[in-house]
C-alpha cells in the first residue's frame, strides 16, 4: 500500500496547470510524430529533450513520457487510414486496420485502436508501479543466450504468418535477413557485402526500409491501378462514441489481457521493442482465435492485440530504465540522458533517493494515457478526413514527408536513396505475390539474432552450452515445435490439395 | 499474365542465384580468429536455407506449370498501367538523387507537381486541376521546409536556393 500512497503523492505533485499543459502539448507532438510515416517517436523525444533542460526534473521527465506515449499510440492512425505504419510498433495494426477502413469501418477501427492502446498502457503502468523492482530481477536473468532464444522464436513466427504458402513466405523473409547482413558485422566489425562503398558500412536503417516497403510501394501500386482513370474513395460509416458496443468491449478483454502481458514482458527485455511485441501479440491472438481465417481481412481482434501490446511495451521498457538504468531502445536511451542532465541517476538508488520523481513519473504515465485517449478521440473525426483527400495528391505529399524523415534520422542522403530500393522491392513483392510482412519482420529482428548468437557463443564457448539455460530451452524448443508443426500442416495441405485435384 | 504464369519460376530462380552469390561472397570473408562462428556464418546459413527452399519451389512450380497454364488460359486478368509505374519510379529516382545537389525546396516542388500529374486520373487533368496541384505543392513544400527548419531545427539540404 506504500506504493499506492506514493502514487497518490505523485498525482498531487503533477497536478499543476503548467505541467498538465506541458503534458498535453507533449502528447499532441508525440501523436503528430507518431502518425506521420517517416517521423518516429524517438525523433520526437530527441527534439523535445533539449527543451526539458530548463524545466525542473519532474516536469521535464513527465513531458518526455508524454511525448513517448503519444508517439507510440499515434502510429495506429496512419496504419489504419493509409496502410502505412506511422512507427515500427504499429506494423501489425495495418494487417487488419486498413481492411477495416476499406470496408467503411475506419471510425470503429480507430476507436478500438485508441481505447485499447490506452488500456494497454494502463495495464503496463499498473505493473510498473507495483512490481517494478520485482520484475527488474527477471530482466537481469536475460543474457544474450535468452535474448537469442526470444529472437529465434520471433523469427519462426514468419513460418506461421505465411501458412498456406510457406515456402514463398520464408523466402520473402530470408531476403530480408540477407539485407541485415549488409554492412559491418556485429562484434568484430568486418565489412560485409559493401562492395567497397563506405556508405554501406552502417547497413540499411530501419526507418527507410519501412518507409520504402510501405509508402513507396503503395504509390507504385496506386499508379498501376489507375487504368481507366477512376479515382476510388473509401466510404466512412458514421458511428457513435468509440464505434463499438459494451458487448464487443467485454469480448475483447481476454485478448487485451493476453496481449498487454506479452507487450509488458517483451518491453522489460532490453533491446527487443514494440514492433516485435506487436507482431507476437498479433500472431498469438490469431492462433488462439476461434476464427483465425478472418485475420488479415479486417478482424477487430488483430487491432486490439497489436495496439494493446505495443503500448504495454512502454511500461515494460520503463522498468529496466528506472530500476537498473538500462535503456531498452532509442527512446528510453534518450530518457536516460534526460535523467542525467537533471542530476538523477537511474538505477536501484533512484527509488530510495528520488522516490518523489519516480512516482511522479508513474502518475504522469497514467495521466498522459488519459490525455492521449481524450486528444485522439476528439480528433478522430478530423483523422478520417484524410480518406477524403484524393490519392494522387495525398501519396506524393506522404512520400516527401517520408524522405524528410529518412534524412532527418541520420542526416544522410543515402538513407533517402535506399528508400527507393526498398520501394521497388516492395512493389516487386506485390507483383510476384510475395508477402512483405516476413521481409519487414526479418529485417527488424535479423541483426539482433546474429548479435545475440555471436555474443552468446563468445560468452559460453559453444552453441551446445546454450542448452544449459532453461529460459532459452523453453523458447527454442517451443519455436522448433511450432516450426515442425507448421511444416507438417503445410505438407499435408499441399498433398491433400493435389489428391483432390487428380 | 506474365506474373501469374511465370511468377514462381522467376522468384525461385532469382532466389537461387542471389543465394549462390551470397554464399560465394561470404566464403571469401575473413574467418574469425577467436571463435567458431565468424562474420561469414550468418550469411552462409541464411543463403543456404533460401537456396534449398528456392530449389523446392522451383521443382513444385515446374510440376504444376502445365496445369496452372491451362487454368489461366481464357481467364481475363485485370489490366495494369505500367507506364505510370515506370514514370513514378523514374521520378522518385531523380528526386532522391538531386535532393542533395539541387536542394530540398526546388527538387521537392518539381517532384510533387510531376508525381501528382502522373498519378492523377484522366478526368482530373484539366487546367483548373493542374493549378490546384501546383498551389498545393508550393504550400506543402514551403510548409514542410520551414516547419523542419525552424520548428524542429532540422535543416534539409539547401542546394541552390538558400532560404
Amino acid at each position: 500500500m506504500e506504493a499506492l500512497a506514493s502514487l497518490g503523492a505523485g498525482f498531487v505533485s503533477i497536478l499543476t496547470v503548467k505541467s498538465i499543459l506541458l503534458m498535453i502539448a507533449g502528447v499532441a507532438i508525440g501523436i503528430v510524430f507518431g502518425s506521420i510515416p517517416g517521423l518516429s517517436a524517438s525523433m520526437a523525444v530527441a527534439l523535445m529533450l533539449p527543451l526539458t533542460f530548463s524545466m525542473d526534473a519532474s516536469t521535464g521527465m513527465n513531458t518526455l513520457v508524454a511525448v513517448y506515449i503519444g508517439g507510440i499510440s499515434g502510429g495506429l492512425i496512419s496504419a489504419i487510414l493509409l496502410n502505412m505504419p506511422g512507427t515500427a510498433s504499429s506494423i501489425a495494426t495495418t494487417f487488419d486496420g486498413y481492411p477495416m477502413a476499406k470496408n467503411g469501418e475506419a471510425m470503429k477501427a480507430l476507436g478500438l485502436g485508441i481505447v485499447f492502446s490506452a488500456l494497454g498502457s494502463i495495464f503496463s503502468f499498473i505493473i510498473l508501479t507495483f512490481c517494478a523492482p520485482l520484475l527488474a530481477d527477471i530482466c537481469l536473468k536475460f543474457g544474450p543466450v535468452e535474448n537469442f532464444g526470444i529472437c529465434f522464436f520471433a523469427l519462426t513466427m514468419v513460418a506461421i504468418l505465411s501458412s498456406g504458402n510457406m515456402i514463398r513466405g520464408l523466402l520473402a523473409g530470408l531476403f530480408g535477413l540477407m539485407f541485415t547482413t549488409i554492412g559491418m558485422a556485429p562484434i568484430d566489425g568486418t565489412p560485409r557485402f559493401t562492395f567497397g562503398l563506405s556508405t554501406l558500412n552502417a547497413g540499411f536503417d530501419t526507418l527507410p526500409t519501412l518507409i520504402g516497403i510501405f509508402a513507396i510501394s503503395d504509390i507504385l501500386i496506386t499508379a498501376e491501378e489507375m487504368v481507366g482513370g477512376k479515382a476510388e474513395t473509401i466510404p466512412v460509416k458514421k458511428v457513435k462514441g468509440f464505434g463499438f458496443s459494451m458487448k464487443e468491449f467485454v469480448y475483447h478483454l481476454p485478448n487485451w489481457f493476453r496481449s498487454s502481458l506479452i507487450g509488458t514482458g517483451i518491453g522489460i527485455l532490453p533491446g527487443i521493442g514494440g514492433s516485435t511485441s506487436g507482431m507476437l501479440a498479433y500472431m498469438t491472438a490469431k492462433n488462439m482465435s476461434k476464427h483465425p481465417e478472418e485475420f488479415g481481412k479486417g478482424c477487430p481482434d488483430g487491432i486490439v492485440a497489436t495496439e494493446s501490446a505495443n503500448n504495454a511495451t512502454i511500461g515494460g521498457a520503463m522498468i529496466p530504465l528506472l530500476v537498473l538504468g538500462i535503456p531498452g531502445d532509442g527512446v528510453t536511451a534518450m530518457m536516460l540522458g534526460g535523467f542525467l542532465i537533471h542530476g538523477l541517476s537511474a538505477g536501484p538508488l533512484l527509488f530510495v533517493k528520488n522516490s518523489d520523481v519516480v512516482y511522479g513519473i508513474f502518475a504522469a504515465c497514467i495521466l498522459c494515457t488519459f490525455i492521449m485517449l481524450i486528444v485522439e478521440w476528439t480528433c478522430i473525426k478530423g483523422f478520417v478526413q484524410v480518406l477524403k483527400v484524393p490519392k494522387h495528391i495525398l501519396l506524393p505529399c506522404i512520400l516527401v514527408l517520408c524522405c524528410v524523415g529518412a534524412y532527418a534520422t541520420n542526416n544522410r542522403i543515402f538513407d533517402v536513396q535506399s528508400v527507393l530500393i526498398f520501394g521497388v522491392i516492395g512493389y516487386l513483392y506485390h507483383k510476384f505475390g510475395l508477402p512483405t510482412t516476413p521481409f519487414v519482420l526479418c529485417f527488424l529482428i535479423g541483426e539482433m539474432v546474429e548479435t545475440y548468437l555471436r555474443r552468446g557463443i563468445m560468452q559460453y564457448d559453444s552453441f551446445a552450452n546454450f542448452f544449459t539455460h532453461p529460459i532459452f530451452d523453453a523458447f527454442f524448443f517451443i519455436a522448433i515445435a511450432v516450426l515442425v508443426w507448421s511444416v507438417y500442416k503445410e505438407y499435408k495441405a499441399y498433398y491433400g490439395k493435389k489428391d483432390a485435384n487428380v | 499474365m506474365f506474373f501469374k504464369k511465370y511468377g514462381d519460376i522467376v522468384v525461385s530462380i532469382f532466389f537461387m542465384v542471389i543465394s549462390a552469390i551470397v554464399i560465394i561472397m561470404a566464403m571469401q570473408l575473413p574467418k574469425s580468429q577467436v571463435m567458431d562462428i565468424g562474420p561469414d556464418f550468418m550469411p552462409i546459413v541464411i543463403s543456404s536455407i533460401s537456396f534449398i527452399l528456392a530449389a523446392v519451389l522451383l521443382i513444385q512450380s515446374l510440376r504444376r506449370f502445365k496445369r496452372n497454364a491451362a487454368e489461366l488460359e481464357g481467364k481475363t486478368l485485370p489490366q495494369y498501367d505500367y507506364k505510370r509505374v515506370i514514370l513514378s519510379i523514374i521520378l522518385v529516382l531523380i528526386y532522391v538523387c538531386i535532393m542533395q545537389p539541387v536542394g530540398f525546396i526546388v527538387s521537392t516542388l518539381a517532384y510533387l507537381i510531376l508525381q501528382m500529374l502522373v498519378l492523377a486520373p484522366e478526368d482530373k487533368r484539366s487546367k483548373k486541376d493542374i493549378i490546384l496541384l501546383v498551389v498545393i505543392s508550393i504550400i506543402f513544400t514551403l510548409a514542410v521546409y520551414f516547419l523542419f527548419r525552424y520548428g524542429f531545427k532540422i535543416l534539409m539540404p539547401t542546394g541552390i536556393l538558400a532560404l
